[in-house]
């Protein structure tokens, strides 16, 4: 079966769960659920295991001039189809707290939805052209907005979907305006097009910074990049633990891997532009990773903490595409730490899913004396906060190691030494809810009971971010990562 | 089209587009934006893209336009409040927006332009015939026909873009419009009743 039919079938799987709703039958629709997650994982595991057909012939004809499933498309298919899964089984766990939120308690659009994101995920992956690109990446975004208010009871909610859906239609203004200024100054859209116009020494120089600035400020909205992240605490505050969390892997998967395909043919070989963009990149990155460490300093709800973080690591990934070590490609190392970014934080927020299921606020007040109710979710949350903050032989310590020593053998010295002052400024704020929940509270509390599936989810994610860190060996694959046509060419 | 007329219509879709954004009223902005429609129609015109501008009339300043009103009227948005705005916000914004011009005009005005007007470049039926022909794509019945006669079948080949070359993308649109429809019914029905009752 090729990938493309995987992801349609996907993508149906979620109609269907929507339809399902309507003959009210409450067992079937647990069933369609549990089925749904376990088709994303199945199809996850198949085409990591080269088991689905990638090849630019198993594609319709219809769907042949617009996708085409190379290895960095592959990766990002599964990031997207591991995180829905992931975010599906969250929504398992959290269940009896959002539908509290709700209108009427329902909770079907909240497991259908994903399903479609996913396969627009995977489509967006494999786009090779801006037209396929913004068709998916709307489908993506549009899905969020819906995702991000439904819990609308709660006015933090409703304050969260009207900010997201105010800035996101801006960013989307300016995206395709972008694309706008990319098709008159390159005459194409297609990636291969683009890089092989930008290296053209006759094009215009200033329309081409223009679209290439344009398209990099609308797609660090999506990758909360600053200056455009101001709404990713209030956004992560606002919507269901989740949501939030599909929020920080998922949106962040989607816009990564546009911004890497766009980036190679902005800095590929001979690109006028290569120069400006790179150094723009090297600006954005730093005070990314800057803007969001320091506010993260005095948070004391771990969600809005996590928010922060988020917006600090996606600096980190911008960093590391500006990079030119030998061996590993801009694109790798962004693909790298994404995919090391993913169970960590799912772990962080499974950890609060759990805890807000038993009426456990995020705030550390309430995580103080953690350990005495639960030590293995206060295990669990050392865990995770331990590789965000990126201590040595966590998988966390990896991707911020190797994006520093692209920046020094890059010479870029202000932007390392920014780097180095957020990664410590991590090991402040990561491992102030880790002292909360070893200290004592004064008052005692009762013991929080974490349920069989939940233990299950955060057994399995913190052995996947313990042994990654020890053997990172299966992920060095992604290092060498390229959206280049010519690879794409010799994979066809 | 003369260039008078294009000024004209340019000058009428930005001077109303700009009073979209400064009327307090929103019954204003709302009914500029429908003025500034027809003016981009009256350009989309000019450039022989008959059936973009007929689309821009119905769709946008009719249909669209028409909700825009409704909805505004039905929830009964008062004029915005003067006070509510802070003067060093609406300043920076301001700063941004003439930055943007600036950066925007200064690049156009920096392009190399050919010199030739449309008038001298009109679309050859018999040329558009022979370049399809070329490109191998099978002609539809209706389009070879028209342009046999001289005549720019735009309606038929918009309709064979979009569902021949883009049907994915149009399949994608579809699902983005199910999802958007699932989201508005989700979000706005009333608490406590639930979808079957």
């Amino acid at each position: 079966m090729s990938v493309f039919y995987s992801l349609t079938l996907i993508a149906l799987a979620g109609l269907a769960l929507l339809l399902l709703e309507a003959f009210d039958s409450k067992r079937a629709l647990r069933y369609a659920r549990d089925a749904s997650l376990g088709l994303c994982l199945f199809v996850a595991l198949r085409l990591l295991t080269g088991n689905l057909n990638c090849s630019s012939e198993a594609l319709p004809s219809w769907v042949s001039p617009w996708l085409s499933f190379d290895p960095l498309a592959q990766t990002f298919v599964v990031l997207g189809l591991v995180s829905t899964a992931l975010v599906l089984a969250l929504l398992r766990i959290g269940e009896s707290y959002i539908r509290q939120y709700t209108l009427g308690g329902s909770m079907s659009e909240f497991y259908a939805i994903p399903m479609i994101m996913a396969a627009a995920i995977g489509f967006m992956a494999a786009a090779r052209d801006l037209v396929t690109v913004f068709v998916a990446l709307e489908l993506v975004t549009v899905s969020f907005y819906v995702l991000v208010s439904m819990a609308r009871k709660s006015a933090l909610c409703l304050e969260a979907g009207v900010k997201y859906l105010i800035l996101g239609a801006m960013s989307t203004g300016v995206l395709v305006f972008g694309m706008a200024w990319i098709y008159g100054v390159c005459g194409t859209l297609e990636f291969s097009g683009i890089a092989s116009a930008l290296a053209d020494p006759q094009i215009a120089k200033a329309p081409a910074l223009l679209a290439c600035g344009l398209m990099i400020a609308a797609l660090g909205f999506k990758v909360a990049a600053a200056p455009f992240h101001v709404w990713v605490p209030d956004v992560y505050q606002g919507a269901p633990l989740p949501i939030s969390a599909f929020l920080s892997v998922g949106s962040k998967a989607a816009g990564f891997v546009v911004l890497c395909r766009l980036l190679e043919g902005f800095l590929g070989a001979g690109s006028v532009v290569a120069a400006e963009v790179r150094q723009l990149l090297v600006i954005l990155g730093g005070l990314t990773v800057l803007l969001g460490a320091l506010p993260a300093l005095h948070q004391s709800s771990v969600k809005r903490l996590l928010g922060f973080s988020s917006v600090s690591h996606a600096g980190f990934m911008i960093l590391g595409l500006s990079s030119v070590a030998p061996g590993v490609t801009g694109t790798g190392l962004a693909s790298f730490y994404l995919a090391t970014y993913l169970p960590m934080t799912v772990l962080a927020f499974t950890v609060l899913t759990v805890m807000r299921a038993h009426e456990v606020g995020d705030d550390l007040s309430e995580i103080r004396g953690l350990s005495k109710r639960s030590p293995m979710l206060a295990f669990c949350l050392t865990v995770s906060m331990a590789c965000l903050a990126g201590l040595p032989l966590s998988v966390g310590f990896l991707g911020k190691w190797l994006v520093l020593l692209g920046l020094a053998q890059a010479g870029q010295l202000a932007a390392l030494v920014i780097a180095l002052i957020a990664a410590a400024c991590g090991f402040y704020y990561y491992f102030r809810p880790i002292v909360a929940a070893y200290s004592s509270s004064e008052e005692p509390r009762k013991a929080i009971e974490v349920s069989i599936p939940a233990a299950v989810l955060l057994v399995l994610l913190c052995a996947v971010v313990l042994v990654l860190g020890l053997y990172p060996a299966p992920l060095n694959g992604l290092l060498q990562l390229t959206g280049a046509p010519a690879a794409a060419a010799l994979l066809r | 089209m003369p260039v008078l007329l294009f000024y004209l219509f340019a000058a009428l879709v930005v001077g109303f587009a700009l009073a979209v954004v400064l009327a307090r009223n929103p019954v204003t902005s709302a009914l500029c934006l429908a003025v500034s429609f027809v003016g981009l129609a009256a350009l989309f015109l000019s450039l022989d893209a008959y059936f973009i501008g007929t689309l821009q009339v119905l769709v946008y300043a009719g249909a669209v336009m028409v909700l825009f009103l409704f909805i505004i009227m039905l929830m009964d948005v008062k004029a915005e409040e003067s006070s509510a705005r802070s003067r060093g916000a609406q300043a920076a914004g301001f700063a941004l927006a003439v930055l943007l011009l600036i950066e925007v005009v200064s690049i156009s005005s920096a392009l190399k332009r050919s010199g030739d007007t449309l008038g001298q470049h009109p679309i050859s039926a018999p040329l558009a015939a022979k370049l399809r022909q070329q490109s191998g794509r099978p002609l539809l019945k209706g389009l070879e026909a028209d342009l046999a006669k001289g005549e720019l079948p735009d309606a038929k080949l918009m309709g064979e873009a979009l569902f021949g070359r883009h049907v994915f993308h149009l399949q994608l649109v579809g699902l983005l419009l199910v999802v958007a429809t699932v989201g508005v019914v989700a979000l706005s029905r009333k608490d406590g009743g639930s979808l079957s009752s």
